[in-house]
């Protein structure tokens, strides 16, 4: 079985309104944050719009953007501050968990 | 270490335009953003029109440029506007809410303009890892525009 950040890239999309700005600040703390947890990572910031034609293995942005994209990826994390890396490193483990990515250490 | 007073009104730091003001007045989130377009706006960075595009976008797509709670990062396209690369910050004197459900009230905003859709990820960057070492707070509590300019200035030097 190929595992998903390990023998194969995660792909990753961060979303914002413009996909210049704020997607870009979340793609720095999400490639940290994959950096932190051992997994391969390609992070691409993008706008919504485009976002919906980009095949995913996990979409993360805010709230008000990720609500559209549930269902159309495996994992979707809405994340309320950008640059917090522990929140978006609980709620990826959450995610990724939740679909068998990652195995519940706890 | 360089001269804060020269900062004062224009910094070309690898092309890019900088700028700072501190202990602004709006009276909300759209003149906020107004405010930190302004000083680009005189520099010759941004076109006047700039910073209404900034506000159609966030009205159009929600207050999701509050990146962090008390900071957002306002900004449009290339295309509306941008002569060169660019990034003011302003604190406010009165937080503004934006509207969004946690982030809220916000005290300091930047504004960006990039002239394509890569020159501005090095400063971006920057701005991202200047922002979690501390810098809103700087801004907040520096005396001057001249000081903060120095800020917004050390930043777009990190630009790599």
């Amino acid at each position: 079985m190929v595992r998903k950040g390990v023998d194969d890239e995660l792909q990753v999309l961060s979303v914002c309104g413009v996909g210049m700005g704020t997607s870009l600040i979340l793609r720095m703390t999400a490639e940290e944050v994959f950096k932190q947890l051992g997994l391969r990572a390609r992070v691409v910031a993008t706008d919504t719009s485009s976002a919906r034609s980009m095949p995913a293995d996990i979409i993360i942005g805010q709230e008000l953007h990720t609500v559209e994209f549930e269902g159309r990826a495996p994992v979707v994390v809405a994340i309320a501050n950008f640059l917090d890396k522990d929140e978006l490193r609980d709620k990826l483990v959450r995610g990724m968990e939740a679909v068998g990515w990652l195995t519940p250490t706890a | 270490m360089a001269d804060a007073d020269s900062l004062t009104d224009v910094t070309d730091a690898a092309d890019s335009a900088v700028a700072a003001r501190v202990g602004v007045t709006a009276g909300d989130w759209r003149d906020a953003v107004r405010a930190a377009c302004r000083p680009l706006v005189e520099q010759g960075a941004l076109e006047p029109r700039y910073a209404d595009r900034c506000i159609a976008i966030v009205e159009d797509q929600g207050p999701y440029i509050v990146v962090t709670p008390g900071v957002a990062l306002a900004h449009a396209r290339p295309a509306d506007g941008v002569v060169r690369l660019a990034l003011c910050a302003v604190s406010l004197a009165t937080p503004v809410s934006f509207g969004h459900p946690t982030n809220d009230p916000v005290d300091v905003v930047f504004a960006f303009g990039s002239p394509d859709t890569d020159a501005h990820i090095g400063l971006l960057a920057a701005l991202s890892r200047a922002l979690v070492a501390g810098l809103a707070d700087a801004l907040r509590s520096v005396p001057s525009d001249a000081a903060a300019t120095a800020l917004v200035a050390e930043v777009a030097r990190d630009d790599r």
